[in-house]
């Protein structure tokens, strides 16, 4: 062969075969054309073509919260430019806690190439392809890529590539963005978008072009309404400023799935319920909220129950008591006495609602029951249960005055003390939940300080709902025994339910923190009753006051010592600590998905330590040997939620289902929603939910 | 009595509170966990020192970037040597990637001439978690008042390319200049690249 055949050949080789992919460790590079040639003075279609392996994913221009975009950078011939990558929309890859955003199957990343005109002969352009390539391992990889074709004067489409390039186009946003407003209020990021294209959309997503706007992890809540979209996301721990727009792709899902650009500039949104993304199909009205009267009749129901739920428990004797008490004076008293404690009960669940809205507001992920999870605030309710025990025993008197101020409190005939009590009353029923009461708190939190307020105050009126009545309508109460010295027997007796509580509130500390945190609070415990010793039954010297007062200071003093906070190595409760539900697994959404991956059905149980309608429910209906064996013949996964330390990723699910605190149980069938199962179980109803659910996957 | 009582009642439902994910400005989360070398080592033990966390997986490809180029051990190197705690963080569960035990993790320290005050084991994760960390790297800084006021990436250029560190901003180095010499941190969050921590 002579040279030029030689060169020929080569020639004829390069166009024959213009770029051969390259195979790089998981993944396969090329570049291809749309085109069997350039056409000059004309837009022309190239891509980066990669193919992970089955498993392996690449990323999206934001790769969400690991991972990296593909680059491309160009060499190419003189006068011709590259513009940038158009990315098709991403799917959603899982890993833990992490979610990326990229594509997991053979993907073109389409970019235009401007050739200028009046040229003639073959081009070959350049790119340097870095890419990373995951599956739970990453390996970062790059190729230098080219791809040679002559100028040609009509396009002929090249046959096996040019369907890819239509499949991709699909794939693209529409240039035309939708327009919207955002706002990022409450810690996350909300979207609204009116636009004809929403109308008939079955389900949309938003994938953010910012990396750091929300959290990629966290769910997004949408409510559709006609053409109206709203959206709402956890924002960015890196969140930095306030952007001026929002931009990003929303994919809609209208049969087919179609992408469209969202370019959105600040605005007021109003939230997502919670609830609305727990439906798989929208709600045809767009609001899956119960109404504010809805709420607020919740709400009053919600706290008349309270006060049957196990965990009003300890304060029944503080009530009994009062009760009783009140049935001495004569009937405006009885009156005076139910609007005081009415009034404590209602104002202090307003205060609870003021603290939790106030310090959402900050950031921090609460909800009903919170300061709970405050081993300082476990151990000071030790301290006010210990006290109030302590009067009941006879030690002290509370009702004199204090350093002579209230000497007008006796006279009023204790008022203040009924007002105490209904504050007591909330105090003590923080820890649990009614039913009613989750649905109408939940629905509270996302609205506006007045409205929550409102609901707030509501459960308050319920809760004192009974004593209000007895106070106001007297012969309600006549079935009560009269008063007499009895009572002074039955006060007493009275005080050790609250010593019980006293343990209880020990043992959950020791559950948060530690066994020196305990010791720490007994001895404050110990140096309260001799503060409450000294200043007895009645007005003590100055001297006396002055070292009960010193005590009682230090006994608070206590509290705050260091080791009374949250120990990091804590076991949660139901795993190891509470015998008989060995089989039961930490909570993470991972994992459940993993279950429900299996096909398995699986209980939820959000519960934490200083819930007592949680516990209650353990110890008599999952503890129950019927219910373990129904569940097990069902092959149900179990796992566990516990909240009894802060949990932003429990706050999470709880917020998800509409509820603000514990417990909240989820029977997931295998496919499909979870059902929501009642507040206070009985083993009867917990088989029923078993039997029923696992007979809707039947059908 | 009552009225104090209950007026300290709400003053602890108000400040009492409850910590949930590391903030910035916050206290950073406490822990303890034992070193390569065997001794345990808590946060609290720090308490008046600057302590960068650095968490850390060796086959991960953001990490080599980082380790093979020597940039990670001159800045443990520098830091240190004004005066901070480097604490090198090692979450991978047996059997993924990244998981050392103590001896491995000192080989490693060894082999790479890398110069953290301690590499901490937590193969359970838990310490990971309760920071959050979500990368390998993925940086912490705790001001000597025990409160967080870096978090984020290694620096600013996301990528696995050794040639691109000299082109980054140091998140860490800066953060720590500008809190030595008494300013507030410019970027105290940023979005921390790398490969995913591997957890259970």
């Amino acid at each position: 062969m002579t040279k030029p055949t030689l060169l020929a050949a080569a020639l004829l080789w390069a166009a024959a075969a213009p770029a051969a992919p390259v195979t790089a460790p998981h993944i396969e590079a090329e570049l291809v054309a749309e085109h069997t040639g350039w056409l000059a003075g004309a837009p022309n279609w190239v891509a980066l073509r990669l193919k992970p392996e089955a498993g392996w994913h690449t990323y999206w221009r934001n790769p969400g919260d690991s991972g990296l975009p593909t680059t491309l950078s160009w060499t190419l011939p003189a006068g011709w430019k590259a513009g940038d990558i158009a990315w098709p929309y991403p799917s959603q890859h899982k890993l833990g806690e992490l979610v990326n955003y990229g594509y997991d199957a053979q993907t073109l990343h389409l970019v235009p190439l401007e050739v200028p005109a009046g040229i003639d002969g073959d081009f070959t352009v350049k790119a340097l392809a870095k890419w990373l390539v995951c599956a739970d391992i990453c390996i970062p990889g790059q190729a230098e890529l080219s791809l040679t074709l002559p100028v040609s004067e009509i396009a002929t489409a090249d046959p096996l590539w040019s369907p890819r390039f239509l499949d991709t186009r699909a794939r693209l946003p529409q240039a035309e963005p939708l327009a919207g407003t955002f706002a990022v209020v409450d810690g996350e990021v909300r979207l609204q978008l009116d636009a004809v294209e929403l109308a008939g959309a079955a389900a949309v997503e938003f994938y953010a072009y910012a990396d750091n706007l929300v959290n990629h992890g966290a769910r997004q809540r949408v409510a559709l309404d006609g053409t109206v979209a709203r959206i709402a996301q956890e924002q960015s721990a890196h969140f930095g400023a306030m952007p001026q727009t929002v931009e990003g792709v929303l994919v809609v899902q209208a049969g087919e799935k179609y992408a469209y650009a969202v370019a959105a500039t600040p605005g007021e949104v109003a939230t997502v319920a919670a609830a609305a993304e727990v439906r798989a199909t929208p709600p045809a009205s767009g609001s899956a909220q119960p109404s504010l009267w809805l709420a607020l009749g919740f709400a009053l129901l919600g706290g008349l129950i309270l006060n049957l739920m196990p965990c009003v428990f300890p304060v029944l004797s503080i009530k009994a008591v009062s009760v009783l008490e009140s049935r001495r004076g004569d009937a405006s008293a009885e009156r005076l006495h139910a609007l005081a404690y009415t009034a404590g009960a209602v104002l202090s669940c307003a205060a609870v609602a003021l603290a939790i809205i106030l310090l959402r507001e900050g950031g921090q992920q609460l909800g009903w029951g919170f300061q709970l999870q405050a081993p300082a605030f476990v151990a000071f309710l030790a301290y006010l249960m210990l006290a109030l025990g302590l009067s009941l025993s006879g030690l002290v008197q509370f009702g004199t005055s204090l350093m002579g101020v209230g000497q007008g409190l006796v006279e009023q005939g204790g008022f203040s003390r009924s007002f105490f009590t209904g504050v007591l009353a909330v105090v003590v029923a923080s820890p649990c939940t009614a039913p009613f009461m989750g649905t109408a708190l939940g629905y509270a939190l996302t609205q506006p300080l007045h409205v929550a307020l409102f609901v707030f105050a509501t459960l308050g009126l319920g809760l004192a709902l009974p004593f209000l009545l007895l106070g106001f309508f007297p012969a309600l109460g006549a079935w009560l025994p009269r008063p007499g010295r009895w009572m002074e027997t039955f006060k007493q007796l009275m005080a050790f339910p609250l010593y019980l509580t006293v343990v209880w509130l020990l043992w959950v500390l020791g559950r948060q923190t530690s066994v020196d945190a305990v010791a720490i609070v007994a001895s404050g415990l110990v140096l309260l009753a001799f503060a409450l010793w000294l200043w007895g039954a009645t007005q003590p010297p100055w001297p006396r006051a002055a070292l009960a007062l010193l005590a009682a200071v230090g006994a608070l003093a206590l509290l705050a010592h260091p080791a009374i906070r949250i120990s990091a190595a804590r076991a949660p409760a139901g795993v190891t600590g509470t015998a008989g539900t060995a089989e039961s697994e930490p909570y993470s959404d991972a994992r459940l998905k993993e279950l429900r991956a299996q096909g398995r059905m699986v209980f939820v149980n959000f519960t934490a330590d200083w819930c007592i309608t949680c516990k209650v429910n353990e110890k008599v209906v999952f503890q129950n040997a019927e219910v373990r064996r129904v569940l097990a013949e069902k092959n149900v996964a179990w796992l566990t939620g516990d909240w009894t330390t802060p949990d932003p990723a429990i706050t999470a699910v709880l917020e998800r289902f509409g509820r603000s605190g514990v417990p909240l149980y989820l029977l997931y069938p295998p496919t499909g929603e979870p059902e929501i199962l009642p507040q206070v179980l009985t083993p009867g109803l917990m088989i029923e939910a078993v039997a029923w659910v696992s007979s809707l996957e039947r059908k | 009595m009552r009225t104090n009582l209950s007026i300290l009642a709400t003053l602890l439902l108000v400040t009492g509170l409850a910590q949930a994910a590391p903030r910035l400005g916050e206290p950073a989360p406490a822990f303890t966990l034992t070193g390569a070398d065997g001794k345990a080592y808590s946060l609290a033990d720090y308490k008046g020192k600057y302590v960068v966390l650095e968490w850390t997986n060796h086959d991960c490809p953001f990490v080599k970037k980082h380790y093979k180029s020597g940039n990670m051990q001159s800045q443990q190197k520098e830091l240190t040597g004004k005066g901070a705690v480097w604490l090198s963080v090692i979450s991978s569960a047996p059997g993924k990637q990244g998981h050392v035990d103590a001896a491995g993790a000192n080989a490693l320290t060894q082999s790479r001439g890398a110069a953290p005050t301690a590499v901490l084991l937590d193969p359970s994760g838990d310490v990971g978690h309760q920071y959050e960390a979500k990368t390998t790297p993925h940086m912490y800084v705790v001001a000597p008042d025990g409160k967080l006021i870096y978090m984020g990436g290694i620096d600013s250029v996301p990528s696995s390319d050794a040639d691109d560190i000299a082109k980054a901003t140091p998140y860490v180095k800066v953060a720590l200049a500008e809190a030595m010499g008494g300013k507030p941190v410019t970027n105290a969050s940023t979005k921390p690249y790398g490969c995913s921590v591997k957890y259970q």
